[in-house]
């Protein structure tokens, strides 16, 4: 099949009255991921729902598997909705939540038994077929959840905040079977969540949404080395935002000049970096005083004070310095992005 | 589904003829005189039997015993019901099954068995015949239901609101005064709905442990049909019905203010 | 077990310990140990009561009326249920009228019936307005007739207004979300409703199904108005009975209200079946 499993074009989905979401566009090829990643009330949920057909949208094209849904009912597109938590139907056994799908589309019960085995068993299920879904525990649940879904070959798998709210261990059985029942159905998975680490675990691509539209969709590392907008870094979190005006593609700042490229705008600008773009160096321009030092995962932080700015910096080799050290800083300059507008205009 | 009569239209006018329909034939027949077959409507109007009513009659008397009955019903049943169905929603296991048995035994039993089973108890204690009789046979049923209601309602209720208060220097009987009953107007006024309506709908432990010398309304309304006094009777039907949707109004409307208003 | 809970079973118990006086004293009155015309007859007496076919024939009838009404209610609650559980306008008026029987007693809908459905009552009158009827005489009986359609409409009317009650609340919580799913599964609109909706529909319903049947077979208010002396209903039987002026077959009462609590019992014992059985319905 060679038609892409979604593609949104110009989409428009209101929230009530309000205008809501205007001109989302992304397109998603069998197999792919997509992680929608924004602040609660940024409307991935409402998104999932237009896209599943269980909300209406204003403007916009959507097609599904190739075919042209965007005024065909829920029942008619090829895209699964999956709640946050397994809502699994009460009266069924697993085995018959799991057929759900295959009945429905009037399917032999030889054909029912076999497809059935296979998707349990692809979730390790085999032998709670019998079971009611009160019985089940969380995980067992969202496996159930999933199968089911699985068990209908859409095209487009919509999964609303899917680790949200578990804990640890069972956020991994949650992704591991997923990311297990995309490779072996292909389906293309759209998720929302506003969760960064969730979302650097599930996604090839994120999508940032912000202010109703598609911020920016970009690979992970990119998003947090070139964020397309202040807005984008703010909500990314990016630590380190230095005020500024471009004047003459040149970014002015208690930093030194930085060259900003040709195309940039005139104006207040910010530069975005992140802590690796900052680190000690004998040679470099830059002089500070440690503030403090924080030791995490990935190594220890430096909070420095540099002409006033409160920066993250990452500690090199050699010695860890020490609060109330003076150090000199080197920037890597293509480790920074400058971007239009200040904080305070956000 | 514009243009031709959807079936939900029909089915929405067929609801609204169900619901009031038969209210308006009672209208119609407590005021109808001389109102004969074949005649589609009354040839002429009398407030008879309405007066009988708000001029002190016996249709008056009755009124009133049943409008104090059933007060004082709704408001002990559900004092009662409170603490028994607070108690019940504590336990688990079979206890809790018992206990709710036990609070649900005064409702399961048929209301004839009910009043044969209270008389003795109304006997021995000495008030059968009297009002004060008649009240507790309305208040067991009254009681039963309250106790189930409130065990329903406090299974759901979240005790940690009370151990906050406590914590913040409540004694029990504060946190009870300006906490949880406050928090359970509704409930409360609910309960005391319930309580109203058995009682004011009783016949059968009316009869029974009253011996037909504690004249209610429903009694009435039963002796005005055996009569064949039909403007009465429909009177009488419309006094049971209309005081019952005034507290229902009522209970809403006080709840729905008390929560309006800040503590 | 805590004193609490001590406490707790011990208020359910004084709650229901006029209804244990009243049900072991009918028992004793019915062993003949006790009560009015207790001629020694003994055990003999429960015997000779339950052989009179006039006890099995009013059994029998009360369930008949409680069964078809309880049927016609509970169709009419899930129609209205299902048609109206939206949020616009329409919706919530058809609600509104659907409780609004709730509140009325009884006593008066069977006021209303009779003046309704009698020999000579307003349809009746219609129907001779129509030329359908020469006189009262050619009304079919639906009031004092031993089908008991009268009894049937009024209690069904009344039972209508409280299963609809339930029916909306089992929709509104339960529906919604699981439809969702179903749909997105593919399920069309029919396969939803027959697949999702009706199931979870009848079983949150029952358990009220069942407590409104109980209740239609026992109650005595209007079955007292709409009610043929002949089949005569069991609690009109007892009741008569238990104002004889014969002091045995006052005694023979106590039989009869051991019958009625043991078959409400059964029926109650099945509600709590029900909802134990299908309670824990939620997704």
């Amino acid at each position: 099949m060679n038609a892409p499993a979604l593609e949104i074009a110009g989409l428009s989905v209101p929230f009530g009255d309000a205008p809501g979401l205007r001109d989302i566009g992304f397109a998603l090829d069998p197999g792919e991921r997509l992680v929608l990643l924004g602040p609660s009330g940024a409307g991935k949920t409402t998104l999932l729902r237009a896209i599943a057909g269980l909300a209406p949208t204003a403007a916009g094209q959507l097609r599904i598997g190739g075919r042209d849904v965007t005024d065909r009912p829920a029942e008619a597109r090829d895209a699964v909705y999956l709640h946050q938590t397994p809502l699994l139907f009460p009266h069924l056994s697993v085995f018959e939540n799991v057929a759900f799908p295959l009945r429905i589309r009037g399917c032999l019960q030889v054909e029912i038994q076999a497809a059935c085995a296979e998707l349990l068993e692809s979730v390790r299920l085999e032998g709670l077929a019998d079971r009611r879904p009160h019985t089940l525990s969380g995980g067992q649940k969202h496996r159930a959840a999933l199968a089911r879904a699985m068990a209908a070959r859409p095209a487009v798998l919509l999964l609303d905040e899917p680790l949200t709210a578990l804990d640890p261990s069972l956020r991994e059985e949650v992704r591991a079977t997923l990311l297990s029942l995309q490779a072996r159905y292909r389906p293309a998975l759209v998720i929302a969540t506003h969760d960064l680490e969730d979302a650097a675990v599930l996604g090839e691509r994120i999508g940032i949404l912000l202010g109703g539209t598609l911020a920016q969709v970009d690979r992970p590392e990119r998003l947090f080395q070139r964020p397309a907008s202040l807005a984008v870094a703010l909500f990314l979190g990016v630590p380190n935002l230095v005020s500024g005006s471009v004047a003459d593609g040149e970014f002015r700042s208690p930093l030194g000049p930085i060259p900003a490229g040709p195309e940039s705008l005139g104006g207040p600008a910010t530069a975005a970096f992140g802590a690796d773009a900052l680190r000690p160096d004998p040679c470099g321009s830059l002089r500070g005083v440690v503030r403090s030092v924080r030791y995490g995962p990935r190594g220890a932080t430096l909070r420095v004070d540099v002409s006033g700015l409160d920066l993250d910096a990452t500690a090199g080799g050699g010695a860890m310095p020490e609060t109330g050290d003076e150090l000199r800083l080197g920037l890597e300059r293509d480790r920074i992005t400058i971007l239009h507008g200040t904080t305070r205009d956000v | 589904m514009t243009g031709r009569l959807p079936a939900r239209t029909v089915l929405l006018a067929a609801l609204m003829l169900s619901a009031l329909a038969p209210l308006g034939l009672l209208l119609v027949a407590s005021l109808g005189r001389g109102w004969f077959f074949p005649a589609l409507f009354p040839p002429s109007v009398t407030l008879e039997s309405w007066g009988d009513a708000f001029r002190g009659g016996r249709m008056a008397v009755a009124l009133w015993t049943s409008l104090g009955l059933a007060v004082c019903t709704g408001l002990a049943g559900a004092a009662v019901g409170w603490p028994v169905g607070r108690a019940l929603a504590d336990l688990r296991g079979w206890p809790r099954h018992l206990g709710a048995a036990a609070a649900f035994l005064p409702v399961a039993v048929p209301p004839v068995a009910l009043a044969t089973g209270l008389q003795i108890s109304a006997l021995a204690v000495g008030v059968a015949g009297t009002p004060g009789g008649v009240f507790l046979s309305h208040l067991i049923p009254a009681a039963g239901y309250a106790a189930l209601y409130f065990l329903g309602v406090f299974t759901l209720f979240d005790r940690r609101i009370e151990d906050e208060a406590r914590t913040l220097g409540a004694r029990p009987r504060t946190v009870l005064w300006r906490v949880t009953l406050p928090m359970m107007r509704r409930e409360v006024g609910q309960a005391f709905l319930l309580g109203f309506l058995v009682s004011w709908a009783q016949v059968a432990t009316t009869l029974v442990i009253g011996g037909g010398r504690v004249r209610t309304l429903p009694l009435e309304v039963f002796a005005y049909l055996q009569a064949g006094q039909d403007r009465y009777a429909a009177t009488g039907a419309l006094l049971l019905v209309i005081p019952a949707l005034l507290m229902l109004g009522a209970v809403q409307f006080a709840v729905e203010r008390a929560e309006a208003t800040p503590l | 077990m805590t004193a609490a809970s001590r406490r707790g079973l011990l208020a359910a118990f004084a709650v229901s310990l006029p209804v244990l006086v009243g049900v072991g004293y009918s028992t004793l009155a019915s062993l003949g140990l006790t009560g009015p015309g207790a001629a020694g007859e003994g055990s003999a007496r429960i015997a000779r009561v339950l052989g009179e076919p006039v006890v099995w024939t009013g059994l029998a009838w009360s369930l008949w009326i409680a069964a078809a009404s309880t049927a016609l209610a509970t169709a009419a609650a899930v129609v209205v249920a299902v048609l109206f559980r939206g949020g616009a306008r329409s919706d919530r008026v058809a609600r509104l009228f659907a409780v609004l029987p709730l509140p009325i007693p009884h006593l008066a809908a069977a006021v209303a019936a009779l003046l309704l459905l009698g020999q000579s009552g307003l349809l009746a009158r219609l129907l001779t307005s129509l030329d359908l009827l020469t006189g009262p005489g050619d009304m079919p009986a639906l009031v004092y007739d031993r089908p008991g359609v009268g009894l049937i409409l009024t209690l069904a009317w009344k039972e209508f207004a409280f299963l609809a009650l339930v029916a909306f609340s089992v929709v509104a919580t339960r529906g919604g979300r699981l439809e969702e799913v179903a749909r997105t599964l593919g399920a069309r609109p029919l396969a939803v409703f027959r697949r999702v909706t009706w199931p979870l529909l009848w079983r949150g319903l029952l358990p009220a199904v069942v407590a409104v049947f109980v209740f239609a077979a026992n109650t005595y208010e209007a079955t007292a108005v709409l009610a043929p002396s002949d089949p005569l209903a069991l609690p009109l039987l007892t009741l008569e009975r238990y104002t004889d002026a014969d002091l045995v077959r006052r005694g023979d009462a106590f039989v009869l209200v051991l019958l009625g609590t043991a078959v409400s019992l059964l029926a109650v014992a099945a509600h709590e079946w029900t909802r134990g059985r299908w309670d824990r319905l939620e997704p």
